[in-house]
């Protein structure tokens, strides 16, 4: 019997939801481990680093690396795996476009520390200790990795074959992308793949009327009507704005995208896309005749309902946004 | 790829500051490596059969020319590789003489500008597509909105030059307003027997094409654009044919239903059935439904027995129907009305006997009117002194902030004809400003303020003058506490956009402007065109004016739809507008709603946007708008925009 082309699922700086994404397949599972030996996931096996380390150059036939890139450690596995694996797959919005944890790009890493181990109402740090490098204990030494200035998306650090977006990835696009590399019959290289080519819009059956948006509200404010466009309702969805392919099961449940998908082909920068778009919608009433400070004042009233910019227009791409976070001077 | 770039020394203009010579250099290591041309004016006849000779020689794929502004010469550089083969498109300009050549001191940083930008354009022209006009074919014939001065002029003027023209009217007479007034300023001419030739021609003018008048009418729905417009006219029936009818009034005198006219500021009754008011063209009653007893559910027939035309003259069950028009071009002709003087607190309007508004006064001189020309108070008595307020209303911000320009005019006309009829009244003009202007309104001025009975009284703010009513019942005019009595009080407020006028803009898309008029497309240069294009603007529609100038107007507007849109002319479709890659469209519908020229409609069974090449102007809103970037600006696609930045930024 052949062997099996080997598979593996590695997490850097992430939530453990696309792991679950994998687990999702279901009984599909089954058809992955016969297809594959699935041999990496820190999660479900006990394979070491030394055992990764140990295996020739390009023996991974295929890895699903998700989670974004936070610590010298994310950096030190990127690398380990592009070098053992023939096909490097950016899996889900971590590894894409550094998600949530890229939202950390938005202040310095000193600051971040401060909050979390110094400032937190929630801590008693008298001494101000901040864990960090190398500590001793009667039981052997622990080491905490460094952590990176700036959170990465994993292709800006190696280079990437695929992404597949998705926070997490649905578990059918999962299985159309993992058929996809087994059949050989994928795109070019750097191609975002286990998704659709239009829009959010294109899977949300909602009724799209023409949009002019005079305020924002949030979903615990009312019950969205289910059959028109959450959008024209004032929800912030960025439907619009995000690649398809999921299905849209949040409108589907009443909920507005949240744009995990990232940006359609072709945009460069999700959130800028969206700001574009909703700049083109804003309804800020008649101006006619008002002064120029009168129709600032309208526009402020406007974006005041919108409660977290970065939030809600980069909470997947951040990282790989034009801006990628906080700009220094 | 092969790229050519010619320089222009413009004389000394470019030469003085950008050496060419130093451009060559650089262009070396440009990508492909394009050639540098230099000739001295390419502007001129000289140089463009230069760059002719230069391009049939060279055979270049793109081409840049580093020289003026492209709104100089861009057209003129297009046609020269027209001529010679090449697709106009794949030029690109730099302007290196208004941006670089006058607005920098130094030579050398000159040059090093001139470098950046012709990289720029190098990288820019290599992306740039080969476009082509398309050729569309148009119905010239127009629709006219509003039977007024402008509204007749344009449909007279268009019927001449064999165009079929649909008027649409919504009163059910035409003329408009000075069709009601008795004299006209500035040389007191009779109004109805000016139009009356005017009106004549509108109903019974022989003309090479055909004018067509529905009154009671309204548009109620446009689709399409320019050079194939699709209008949908609600005609409220008239219930008196105008085919048949001779006016002879006998089911005027037949109706039993009574009412209050309108048209004479209701100063007057009038039947239910009945004419708009004496000597109205067209010369035929109509049938106010909700006045008429059958309203009620009685019944009666007396207007319908009492014609002697026959059965089919009145027609009691004729109900509002529905027309379609397929048209080229649409003038708007609306007209204004004048600003409600009662919301200009202590005048009286509205609240005080014997205080009229100019149009009230106008129907009260006219020999039509409701007292056949006597100028007489509500008690029937010809008023010892009048008061003429002008500017009410106008030159205020807490009205209107414009002045009408025809108020003083007409007021002096008032004034004129007051003293014909009653020569020892006594006439007090309280005015804040006095606005004559023309070479014929001088005369009823001087005539006012000869007349010993007149007196001129200014005022600072309409804020200031007080009209009440004494013990006696007399008004009394004041002025900061100055009081002076007065029989009548008639009163000139400003101009304002025809009712419904707001509403048929919204249904076109025309754009209004702070006062609710409709804004022309440029103030100076293009008053009559709307923003639309292929809808124009004639008379007081678009700012309050006389009826020289409405005249004016509509044979301005005729112009722009005469020049356009030709019988058996094809229109040219300029390639530089934006395209929807349809397999990338998600229906969103946001580009639907950005498109400040109403040029995308959705397609609902593909579910996608498509774009009207004809409506489309390549602002490229859309582009920045659609989210799926599903939407290209065609010659400013993303792709030749980032190259260009990118070429400079190098």
């Amino acid at each position: 019997m052949p062997e099996k082309p080997k598979l593996a699922l590695y997490w850097a700086a992430s939530c453990g939801g696309c792991e679950i994404a994998v687990v999702n397949l279901n009984e599909k599972i089954l058809d992955l481990d016969a297809a594959f030996d699935f041999m990496f996931c820190p999660c479900l096996l006990d394979t070491k680093i030394k055992d990764i380390e140990a295996l020739p150059d390009g023996a991974i036939a295929v890895t699903l690396f998700n989670g974004a890139l936070r610590t010298e450690e994310n950096v030190e596995m990127a690398h380990l795996l592009r070098r053992k694996s023939q096909i490097l797959v950016a899996f889900g919005s971590c590894a894409k476009g550094g998600c949530i944890p890229a939202l950390a790009n938005f202040t310095t890493k000193d600051e971040l520390l401060n909050s979390i181990f110094i400032d937190s109402f929630s801590v008693d740090n008298s001494t101000g200790i901040i864990p960090s490098g190398t500590t001793s204990f009667p039981e052997g030494d622990i080491h905490l990795p460094g952590m990176l200035g700036r959170v990465k998306h994993l292709a800006q650090e190696v280079e990437v074959d695929y992404q597949i977006p998705g926070c997490p990835p649905e578990p059918e696009q999962i299985w159309n992308a993992v058929e996809a590399i087994l059949s050989g019959n994928l795109p070019a290289k750097g191609s975002t793949i286990g998704c659709g080519t239009l829009t959010v819009c294109d899977d949300c059956n909602r009724t799209k009327e023409e949009k002019r948006i005079t305020a924002f509200r949030r979903n615990y404010e009312f019950y969205p009507e289910p059959e028109l466009c959450m959008l024209e309702q004032g929800l912030l969805c960025m439907g619009i704005a995000t690649r398809n392919g999921c299905g849209a099961p949040c409108t589907k449940a009443n909920m507005p995208c949240t744009g995990c998908y990232g940006a359609p082909d072709g945009i460069s920068d999700q959130g800028a896309k969206m700001v574009a778009a909703l700049g083109s919608v804003m309804d800020i009433g008649d101006t006619t005749g008002l002064s120029e400070e009168a129709i600032a004042a309208r526009v402020d009233a406007f974006l005041a309902t919108i409660p977290d910019y970065a939030g809600q227009f980069y909470k997947y791409t951040l990282a790989s946004s034009t801006l990628g976070g906080r700009v220094r001077r | 790829m092969k790229i050519g770039i010619y320089f222009c020394n413009c004389g000394c203009n470019i030469a003085d500051k950008i050496s060419a010579e130093a451009v060559g250099k650089a262009a070396i290591s440009f990508p492909d490596k394009p050639y540098l041309e230099i000739v001295d004016f390419i502007c001129s006849e000289d140089g463009k059969l230069q760059f002719e000779e230069s391009l049939k020689l060279e055979q270049p794929d793109r081409v840049v020319v580093a020289a003026c502004s492209p709104r100089d010469h861009e057209a003129t550089f297009r046609r020269c590789m027209t001529n010679v083969g090449m697709n106009p498109y794949l030029l690109q300009m730099v302007n290196i003489r208004e941006q670089i050549a006058w607005v920098t001191e130094d030579p050398k940083v000159a040059t090093e500008k001139a470098i950046a930008a012709i990289l720029g354009a190098v990288c820019r022209v290599r992306e740039q597509q080969p476009l082509e006009k398309k050729l569309l074919e148009v119905c010239p014939d127009a629709l006219v909105i509003g039977a007024g001065p402008a509204g007749m002029k344009a449909a007279l003027a268009l019927a001449e030059a064999g165009r079929s023209v649909v008027v649409v009217e919504r009163t059910p007479f035409i003329g408009g307003l000075p069709v009601r007034f008795e004299d006209l300023f500035p040389s007191l001419e009779c109004a109805p027997c000016m139009l009356e030739p005017l009106m004549g021609e509108m109903l019974h003018g022989d003309f090479p094409g055909t004018i067509e008048l529905m009154t009671l009418s309204e548009v109620v729905a446009v689709t399409g654009f320019y050079g194939n417009f699709n209008v949908k006219i609600r005609q409220k029936p008239r219930h008196v044919s105008l085919h048949e009818c001779i006016g002879c009034g006998e089911c005027v005198e037949a109706c039993p239903a009574v009412t209050t006219n309108e048209f004479n500021s209701n100063a007057s009754d009038c039947k239910a059935i009945d004419f708009a008011f004496t000597g109205v063209l067209p010369n035929a009653p109509y049938l106010k439904e909700e006045i008429c007893i059958r309203s009620r559910g009685e019944e009666c027939r007396a207007c319908k027995d009492a014609c002697p035309m026959g059965e089919d003259v009145v027609d009691l069950d004729e109900v509002e129907k529905i027309v379609e028009r397929r048209i080229g071009s649409i003038i708007l002709a609306t007209g204004a009305r004048l600003y409600d003087a009662s919301s200009v607190e202590g005048l009286g309007m509205g609240v005080l006997p014997n205080v009229f508004d100019a149009l009230q006064f106008e129907r009260m001189l006219s020999s039509t009117g409701p007292t056949g020309g006597e100028v007489a108070t509500s008690e029937g008595i010809a008023p010892a002194a009048i008061a003429i307020i002008h500017c009410v209303g106008s030159l205020d911000d807490a009205h209107k902030p414009y002045c009408s320009g025809i108020c003083c005019q007409y007021a002096f006309k008032f004034n004129h004809l007051i003293t014909a009829k009653l020569p020892a009244t006594a006439i007090t003009h309280y005015h804040r400003e006095l606005v004559v202007p023309g070479k014929a309104a001088h005369t009823l001025l001087n005539h006012a303020v000869k007349n010993e009975n007149t007196t001129m009284k200014r005022f600072n703010s309409v804020t200031d003058l007080a009209v009440i009513q004494d013990a006696t019942g007399r008004l009394q005019v004041s002025v900061k506490g100055e009081s002076a009595p007065a029989d009548m009080v008639i009163l000139c407020p400003a101009m304002i956009p025809a009712e419904g006028s707001a509403s048929l803009a919204a249904l076109l898309d025309v754009s209004l402007d702070a006062s609710g008029f409709y804004l022309e497309l440029h103030g100076r240069i293009d008053a009559a065109q709307s923003t639309v294009k292929g809808v124009y603007l004639a008379g007081s529609c678009q700012e309050p004016m006389d009826i020289q100038r409405a005249m004016l107007e509509g044979m301005a507007s005729v112009g722009h739809s005469l020049a356009g849109l030709q019988p058996g002319r094809m229109i040219e479709i300029e390639p530089i507008t934006a395209g929807v890659d349809e397999t990338h469209c998600a229906g969103c519908h946001l580009c639907i709603t950005v498109c400040p020229y109403h040029a995308i409609a959705f397609n609902p069974e593909l579910n996608v946007s498509r774009i009207n090449a004809v409506l489309c102007h390549g602002c490229g809103t859309c582009v920045a708008a659609c989210p799926a970037g599903a939407i290209t600006g065609h010659h400013f696609t993303n792709a030749q925009i980032m190259a260009e930045m990118e070429g400079v930024l190098k």
